[in-house]
């Protein structure tokens, strides 16, 4: 029962994303495919003919010429398939396919850089409170929390600037050198990981602060906790109380946290890779976004959603499974 | 109250970082002309001097004199966009709570649906949407704020019906006050301190959310909205170019703004929640 | 520690997951090894979709992200030479006085990558192709002027026109900058149904020296057919160049240039497209093996064929009163922009067309020269122009702009964030510094409210004239004069209409650029393009190329001509450009 109820509401977070990302593009009357050919038509590659036609044919191949409603009514139904159409930018490539050949890199990036910041992030903030450590640890671990000013937008553009071009240590774009074709080897692979040092400092210091700070609150809440009063009279060392009862108390609700910052950190992901010319989801999210490729701009915004509903679903069902407190509850 | 000051260092430092930051851009404002912080002003691409205080970038703008325009712009989006987040949270909130049933259900449901939508992607939809000449400081607030009076309203919400089921809220029933009056008297001072962390989340995200908007070029492009400033900056290479100065200001401006912000934002929650109230 | 563990081991899973996925989607080519001194790494925005190589797919085929390098014209022209450089045709006749026929003859050893001789069949294919079929790019052309295209023999076309065309073999049959049309195999694109949806592949038997061997999302690689005609044939010779790599540098055309540059400066980029002024003169300071066309002297490039103007609505109220317009022209001061934006270099213009050979030539004439003294089409002048607006009817508001019927001049600039952020914000300051309530518009929409007429003014090219000023100065026919609100076909935005100026079109267009005849008129259509300010010229376009000579040398400059082409990698002509290097090693 709670899981049908958990997946109804991800469908309803689905629909109600892309209605309303059907709707609001159309609140313009931009013609993504004239745009398209007068993108062409800059460029130089028509000096003459007659546009117009050109473009009331694709129009019509694009099924544009259709009443609203019923445009609408189709496009429902295609993404409740995952059918989300094709590029008109890249026709005849399918916005499937375009999001398929992107997720590896965004995934990977967004994965990592997580992981990593949520464990730095919590493991400060901790330190941060726990009234234990000694305090220049809490100063400078409460220091991180300044981090949360600082965009991971900006700290991608100074470390361009002075790591990649002052220092020149680290490759300055793209996801490995150019004219190296992929291929499943230890020199690729180390290619690519050098290719994503930067952005995943970039990313990893962004989303610090936040984790930073939520831990540290949480961590103060949880020293009142009779728990951890009990393991202190039961004699055992501080650093068995840190990790086995106040950190791991401290920690559960940071998971939940982590599945409703994962939003948060597909957006700074996709504005980071489109700084650093990562050919990830953000990248393509971008071009498309300038080139009005609508059906390319939809369809990641939903399978964006898509991703965070689920996710966000997957964790409270498998909250039980780490805290015991909360399964008992439910029971 | 100094004694208040001293213990909550972050509120403290952070108010500080705020109120230099007022002084600055009001001082600013009283003093610049503001036609320098636009195009074809001042001789172009000079470094920071006496004369130019932070330089001067590729088109002639004097960057001090944008850096006061910026942060005073980027203080009416977050204001304006916060207010109309927060208001709209405590009037959703409080509906949502006083009448419960199916009101409360309704609201809190589409709370929670419009919650995991990626609010960035979708201010990002609509920015590119809108026609350009559209584009000013006030539809940057609005485009802002749309998708992001949902965390306050689920706020006020749980904390109304927390504060319904407290002793001096049943100790006022018991004396004859209608729920009007319980509302008001009774609970409102009492939800201040979370009504002033909301809003000043709600600030921060706004600043944020207008600051990306901006640095991607999709904000009201005349104007030296510091996110802009940065824009321009990349689009004229200046890293590369040497002026280093065009955009370090603005973005030390911001980093500025949205640490105390956040500064703010944590010492409210600490006054809000004594639990983590710093022992010291 | 149980926590960190988990963490550390997925962490582990997470990177393997990723690397594996990666591999497994880019991977799986394998392609040989070629020296770095061998290949030559271009930078470009590549947006065409993957796989289309087709000169005839509709959707998203472009010559300029190397597929130059696989199709071949008729012949090409060298614009600095200012001659014809024969190509796939040996010679390329009009065979009638009056322009109204057209004989090819083809090279004997012209053919295909896959050993089918290039005939007059693939000529003929190709020409009536465009000439029936609506979604091809030179249909109007050909549906205008040839009447039939005829076979004489496996190596000679005739073509026969409607009506005298004399400019029809270079506009459309020679491939220069970014026109022309290239000749297509007919034994493959007849047994296709549809060529509009047929994409061409890595495979399709080309003419051109290159082969696409990997096209993803990051780069297009090509390596050199040994087998080519050209050199065969001794056009050419074998080139050096053994592979091109074309990285996408992403985004839209010209954003992000200082990372661009830095890999520049870094031998990472053998060429790229071109730079903003101030960049290019930094990538010289900080790299002495990078070149450009005018050496490492401003302005750093050559002149493009594509001079801006600040394009304006002459249907839309206020601009339809050329007053107004002429106003607006007195507030543009020239000088300033060569000094703010260029470094002094002379980009400002006052000609719908570029100074190149023959159109300098027109331009330094006794008859233009005197118009331009008498109607100063290049004056800045505010005092004149705040009498216009006056005499307009205008009156000046508190906010010190101009104002007629409690409406201000709404003048929304729109153009193009990668190409116009340096010098469309200097525009609109100029215009605001004279009472015109001016703003920028760079959104997705700024094309089309261009096409639609629904904006006033517009920040654009003449994409053009070469040669003579004719097709320049044809932009501006009634004929193109769509009412708001229709598209203004083919980027002819001004909508403007004079029965004067048309019958001095209509006279011009039988005639040669070199008749005096035609000289006189173009000169007095260039008068009234001044005298009504038809639009408002502000620069002229440049190609601020770098090229790194680190790996490869013999970049067509002024000091080293070539064959004449301009050094564009992307334009027809840049087939000729990765040819003719020679590796520095």
């Amino acid at each position: 029962m709670f899981v049908i109820k958990r997946l109804l509401f991800v469908l309803l977070v689905v629909w109600s994303a892309s209605t309303i990302t059907f709707f609001i593009p159309r609140i313009s009357d931009i013609n993504p495919i004239r745009e398209r050919f007068a993108e062409l038509a800059r460029l130089g590659g028509f000096s003459a003919g007659e546009l117009e036609k050109i473009v009331e044919s694709y129009s019509k191949a694009f099924g544009l010429d259709k009443p609203l409603m019923q445009q609408y009514f189709d496009y429902i139904g295609g993404v409740m398939t995952l059918d989300f159409g094709v590029s008109l930018n890249k026709f005849p490539k399918t916005v499937l396919m375009l999001i398929a050949e992107s997720l590896p890199w965004t995934i990977g990036l967004i994965l990592v850089t997580t992981i990593l910041s949520f464990v730095i992030g919590n493991l400060v903030g901790a330190l941060a409170a726990w009234p234990l450590s000694p305090k220049w640890v809490r100063g400078v671990s409460t220091s991180f929390i300044l981090f949360q000013g600082v965009p991971p937008v900006l700290l991608a553009i100074l470390l361009i600037f002075f790591v990649a071009f002052k220092l020149n240590i680290l490759p300055i774009a793209g996801a490995y050198s150019i004219g190296t074709v992929p291929d499943f080897t230890f020199e690729f692979l180390l290619d690519v990981a050098r290719h994503q040092i930067l952005p995943g400092i970039a990313l990893i210091f962004g989303s610090l602060g936040t984790w930073v700070l939520s831990m540290r609150g949480m961590g103060i809440t949880i020293q009142g906790e009779d728990y951890v009063i009990f393991a202190e009279h039961k004699g055992l060392s501080s650093y068995t109380i840190f990790k086995d009862y106040y950190l791991r108390n401290a920690l559960l609700p940071q998971v939940t946290a982590l599945a409703l910052a994962l939003g948060n950190v597909i957006t700074s992901a996709i504005v980071v890779e489109t700084i650093f010319g990562l050919p990830g989801l953000g990248f393509v999210l971008i071009t498309a976004i300038r080139s009005n490729d609508f059906l390319v701009i939809y369809g990641i915004v939903l399978f964006i959603t898509i991703a965070v509903a689920v996710l966000m679903a997957l964790v409270e069902l498998l909250y039980p499974l780490l805290d015991p407190r909360v399964r008992q509850g439910q029971e | 109250m100094i004694n208040y000051f001293k213990r909550n260092i972050s509120l403290t430092i952070g108010l500080g970082l705020l109120i230099f930051l007022i002084l600055f851009t009001l001082h600013g404002l009283l003093t610049v002309e503001f036609k320098q912080a636009y195009p074809l002003a001042v001789r172009p691409k000079q470094p920071p001097s006496l004369k130019y205080l932070f330089g001067t970038d590729f088109f002639g703008r004097d960057l001090y004199t944008a850096m006061v325009v910026g942060v005073w712009q980027t203080a009416i989006i977050g204001l304006l966009a916060g207010a109309a987040g927060t208001i709209i949270g405590i009037v959703l909130g409080f509906i949502s709570a006083y009448f419960s049933g199916l009101v409360d259900v309704v609201i809190k449901f589409i709370c929670q649906i419009l919650t995991p939508i990626p609010a960035f992607l979708i201010q990002v939809v609509i920015a590119s949407s809108i026609d350009k000449r559209d584009v000013t400081i006030i539809t940057m607030a609005v485009v802002v704020f749309l998708l992001s009076w949902m965390a306050p309203t689920l706020v006020i919400r749980s904390q109304v019906l927390s504060m319904r089921e407290r002793q001096f809220v049943a100790v006022a029933k018991l004396s004859g006050m209608n729920s009007l009056e319980i509302i008001f008297k009774e609970i409102f001072p009492n939800l201040l301190p979370f009504i002033a962390a909301a809003f000043v989340a709600q600030v921060f995200q706004a600043v944020f959310a207008s600051f990306y908007l901006a640095v991607i070029g999709l904000g009201p492009l005349r104007e030296p909205l510091l996110g802009n400033t940065i824009w321009a900056a990349q689009s004229q290479s200046a890293f590369f170019n040497g002026w280093w100065w065009w955009p370090v200001g603005p973005s030390v401006a911001m980093i500025l703004i949205l640490g105390s912000l956040a500064l703010i934002n944590m010492g409210l929650d600490e006054m809000a929640n004594p639990r983590i109230r710093n022992k010291e | 520690m149980k926590i960190s563990k988990l963490s550390i081991a997925l962490l582990a899973i997470t990177t393997a997951f990723t690397m594996l996925t990666t591999s497994l989607f880019a991977g799986g080519h394998s392609l040989a090894k070629v020296p770095r001194e061998q290949t030559l790494v271009l930078g470009w925005s590549i947006t065409s979709p993957i796989g289309v190589t087709n000169p005839f797919a509709s959707t998203g085929y472009t010559h300029q992200e190397a597929n130059n390098l696989m199709w071949e014209g008729l012949s090409y022209f060298g614009i600095f030479n200012d001659e014809e450089i024969p190509w796939l045709a040996d010679s390329m006749e009009y065979t009638k006085s009056d322009y109204t026929q057209l004989t090819i003859k083809l090279n004997a050893m012209a053919q295909w990558s896959d050993g089918t001789p290039v005939t007059s069949k693939d000529v003929v294919f190709t020409f009536e192709s465009q000439k029936n079929n609506n979604k091809l790019p030179y249909h109007a052309n050909f549906k205008q002027f040839v009447d039939k295209v005829t076979a004489v023999d496996d190596k000679t076309v005739v073509v026969d026109f409607k009506m005298p065309a004399p400019r029809f073999k270079f506009q459309v049959l020679t491939l220069k900058f970014d026109t022309g049309i290239p000749i297509v195999p007919a034994h493959v694109l007849s047994k296709v149904d549809n060529v509009n949806e047929y994409e061409g592949g890595n495979d399709m038997p080309h003419s051109g020296p290159y082969n696409l061997v990997l096209w993803d999302a990051n780069q297009k690689i090509y390596d050199l057919n040994t087998d080519w005609w050209a050199v065969k044939a001794g056009r050419i010779s074998m080139p050096e160049v053994k592979r091109v790599v074309m990285f996408n540098i992403g985004g839209q055309v010209g954003q992000g240039m200082d990372v661009v540059a830095q890999r520049v400066v870094n031998n990472e980029f053998d060429a790229t497209l071109d730079m903003r002024s101030s960049v290019i003169g930094n990538i010289l300071r900080q790299n002495s093996k990078v070149t450009t066309h005018s050496a490492d002297k401003p302005p750093y490039g050559y002149l493009d064929w594509w001079p801006n103007s600040l394009w304006v609505n002459t249907q839309l109220e206020p601009y339809s009163d050329a007053r107004v317009r002429r106003a607006m022209s007195l507030l543009i001061n020239r000088e300033l922009i060569n000094e703010i934006i260029y470094e002094g270099a002379g980009i400002a213009t006052i000609y719908p067309f570029p100074l190149y050979p023959g159109l300098e030539k027109f331009a330094n004439s006794a008859a233009v020269k005197k118009l331009e003294a008498e109607l100063q089409p290049g004056l800045y002048d505010p005092d004149k122009s705040a009498e216009l607006m006056k005499a307009a009817g205008f009156t000046m508001n508190g906010d010190d702009l101009w104002e007629k019927d409690g409406k201000t001049v709404g003048a929304v600039i729109n153009g193009f964030e990668g190409i116009h952020s340096d010098i469309v914000p200097v525009l609109v300051e100029m215009l605001r510094n004279g009472g015109i309530d001016a703003d920028i518009n760079f959104g997705t929409d700024a094309y089309q409210n261009m096409a639609d007429g629904k904006a006033g003014l517009y920040m654009f090219g003449h994409g053009a004239s070469l040669k003579d000023p004719y097709t320049a100065l044809e932009l501006f026919h009634s004929r193109y004069s769509a009412a708001l609100g229709t598209t203004a076909g083919s980027n002819r935005f001004s909508r403007y209409s004079n029965p004067e100026y048309d019958k001095l079109l209509d006279e011009m267009a039988p005639l040669g650029g070199d008749d005096p005849r035609f000289q006189e008129l173009a000169a007095q259509a260039l008068g009234i393009y001044w005298r009504d300010q038809i639009d408002i010229p502000v620069i002229q376009w440049l190609h601020r190329i770098p090229y790194n000579q680190t790996y490869w040398t013999n970049w067509p400059t002024i000091a080293n001509p070539s064959l004449g082409m301009n050094g564009a990698f992307w334009a027809h002509t840049g087939m000729l450009v990765v040819s003719t290097l020679k590796s520095a090693k």
